[in-house]
């Protein structure tokens, strides 16, 4: 049976069950629409890598996809069974002309984590390293060695082709009107091509180094370069619990709301400072060493944000933090929001609505108080006006949200946009004082002064 | 001519003041909203922004005291950014070296193995 034919039949089988599941439609349309997104997360699951990532994908476009397709999409797991050894060890002669024992100590057969386009084992170095940033690895040290499964890249782009054809037929025969799935396979294909070359996470695990270079609470694995290629990379293996297994950690007394703010503390200072972040983070991959620090791993899908981005995104975090709908909509505008003239007045007004519905000083905080509420929220509300959202945007949303969950996970109680907001303003107010804003808002400043001074 | 001056001292006097009271007013109102999220549109970041700038105040002067009893030493020097960033630059092209370097043994390698056979 030919690929296509494939995707076609178990899209198909799967949406058959969910028909059954569903009493052909008469247990409710709500109930009809819960289990076709279901239906759609077990079909991409089985699909393989190109379908799990892809499901990723959709699961931060709210914007464009329902909201049960995207809750399901956003709870599918990228774990698939281990690939053989040898299979793994083909893979690193080929990418370094030598066996993997001859490269590393005590390499395991074993994998340590084995995802759809990646598998990770434990190994040992056979000779002290000095990585771009931090102290040196001695020889014997631990060391995680990511390898790209044999096959992964190549199944990928014959699935995206595949997909490709597929979507072009469909939007040829007007069967899909709510988004351009052609558009969509392109910023997938981007994506995805970029996590397939680990140098690129290499790279920026380094950078992510040295950007946190004073501050002693967070951690990125170092990198051992003459041990990494394009389909292999040899990282330090840190020892520590993942989010996931924090009831273990309460038992070790760790500072579990210190570590919670200082987490989203830290992610903040990725967008808004550095503009370049981690946009893969979910709990496998933040760990909680013993040492009470914070260890980011797999650094695959990593956003960038422009100077430009950055100021108007900490504009609208100020916006959110401090409930000014105005705010938000100019500086959404500048990030390519565009609201027609016809619809501000009513997307201001629900916009508003929606930073009034977050809690209120002194009131239960839990799910109203969060980034996920207003971030999707809002993207909900401009797909609902068909107000077209750049690229990105719900990227960044979502990663927002997720380090939300994330320190949820550490300290459920936390009230995130409370927690946030004197760094925000912190960040805000540095950059409100850049000469090169100073210099382009003092003028209008001095006349508003003046117009308060004579009125 | 010494009414002028005298005036406009005062008025120097009066706008200063009023401003300080203006200042004083946003600090509270910033410290009153509290952490937990301030309800009310461009003001209130002002209003937050001032309480933040008197808490840096509070710890400027308590350093400044400290320093004048001798109870702490000179600030530490940090490592100039820029230098910093060269640093980084150089060693992550070692890392770019380092894998290439790598690459080009396995080619050489495969090379050799396809000569002797």
């Amino acid at each position: 049976m030919s690929r296509a034919r494939h995707i076609a039949s178990v899209l198909a089988a799967r949406q058959a069950r969910a028909l059954v599941r569903s009493a052909f439609g008469l247990a409710g349309r709500a109930r009809w629409r819960a289990e076709s997104a279901r239906a759609w997360r077990e079909a991409f699951e089985e699909l393989g890598p190109a379908f799990v990532k892809l499901g990723q994908l959709i699961s931060v476009r709210p914007d464009e996809f329902s909201d049960e397709l995207v809750a399901e999409m956003q709870s599918m797991q990228d774990a698939v069974p281990a690939l053989p050894a040898s299979a793994i060890r083909e893979v690193v002669r080929a990418e370094f002309g030598r066996d993997a024992d001859d490269l590393w100590d005590d390499f395991e057969d074993e994998p340590v984590a084995s995802a759809s386009i990646a598998q990770v084992h434990r190994a040992r170095l056979k000779r002290a390293y000095r990585p771009v940033w931090g102290e040196e690895l001695p020889a014997g040290a631990a060391v995680a060695v990511k390898v790209i499964r044999p096959g992964a890249a190549d199944s990928i782009r014959a699935d995206v082709a595949v997909a490709r054809r597929l979507a072009q037929a469909a939007v040829r025969r007007g069967l899909v009107r709510r988004f351009d799935p052609v558009a969509l396979l392109d910023e997938f294909e981007r994506s995805v091509e970029r996590e397939l070359d680990l140098r690129v996470e290499g790279r920026f695990a380094d950078r992510f180094a040295f950007d946190f270079r004073d501050d002693p609470v967070v951690q990125a694995p170092r990198i051992v370069w003459p041990l990494s290629s394009q389909r292999v990379l040899t990282m330090e293996f840190i020892e520590g619990l993942r989010l996931t297994e924090v009831d273990r950690a309460l038992a070790e007394g760790i500072d579990f709301f210190g570590l919670a703010v200082h987490g989203a503390e830290a992610f903040m200072r990725q967008v808004f400072v550095y503009g370049r972040y981690h946009a893969d983070l979910h709990p496998a991959n933040v760990f909680v060493t013993p040492e009470n620090r914070i260890a980011y791993l797999d650094f695959g899908i990593v956003g960038y944000l422009t100077p430009e981005e950055r100021y108007h995104i900490t504009q609208v975090m100020a916006a959110l933090v401090y409930r000014d709908p105005d705010r938000a909509l100019e500086h959404s505008a500048a990030l390519g929001v565009h609201v027609p003239p016809e619809k501000v007045e009513t997307v201001r007004r629900e916009l508003g609505e929606l930073l009034d519905s977050l809690a209120r000083p002194g009131e239960q905080s839990g799910e109203k108080s969060s980034f996920a509420h207003f971030g999707y929220g809002f993207l909900r509300m401009l797909g609902r006006h068909g107000i077209e959202i750049p690229s990105g945007y719900g990227m960044l949303i979502k990663s927002l949200a997720t380090v939300e969950g994330c320190s949820r996970m550490l300290y459920p109680g936390i009230d995130m946009i409370g927690t946030t907001q004197p760094f925000t303003t912190r960040v805000l107010a540095t950059a409100l004082s850049d000469p090169a804003v100073l210099r382009e808002r003092m003028p209008e400043a001095v006349r508003a002064a003046l117009r308060v001074l004579v009125s | 001519m010494t009414d002028d001056v005298m005036r406009f001292f005062a008025a120097w006097l009066l706008t200063h003041e009023t401003a300080d009271e203006g200042v004083k007013a946003a600090i509270r109102r910033g410290q009153e909203a509290g952490l937990e999220g301030m309800g009310g549109g461009p003001d209130a970041f002002v209003d937050g922004l001032a309480a933040m700038i008197a808490e840096e105040k509070e710890k400027l002067k308590a350093e400044l005291i400290a320093r004048a009893r001798g109870e702490v030493g000179p600030a530490e020097e940090k490592p100039d950014p820029v230098i910093e960033e060269i640093r980084f630059e150089v060693s992550a092209l070692r890392g770019r070296l380092e894998s290439v370097e790598s690459k080009l043994d396995a080619v050489l390698a495969r090379l050799e193995g396809e000569e002797r056979s």
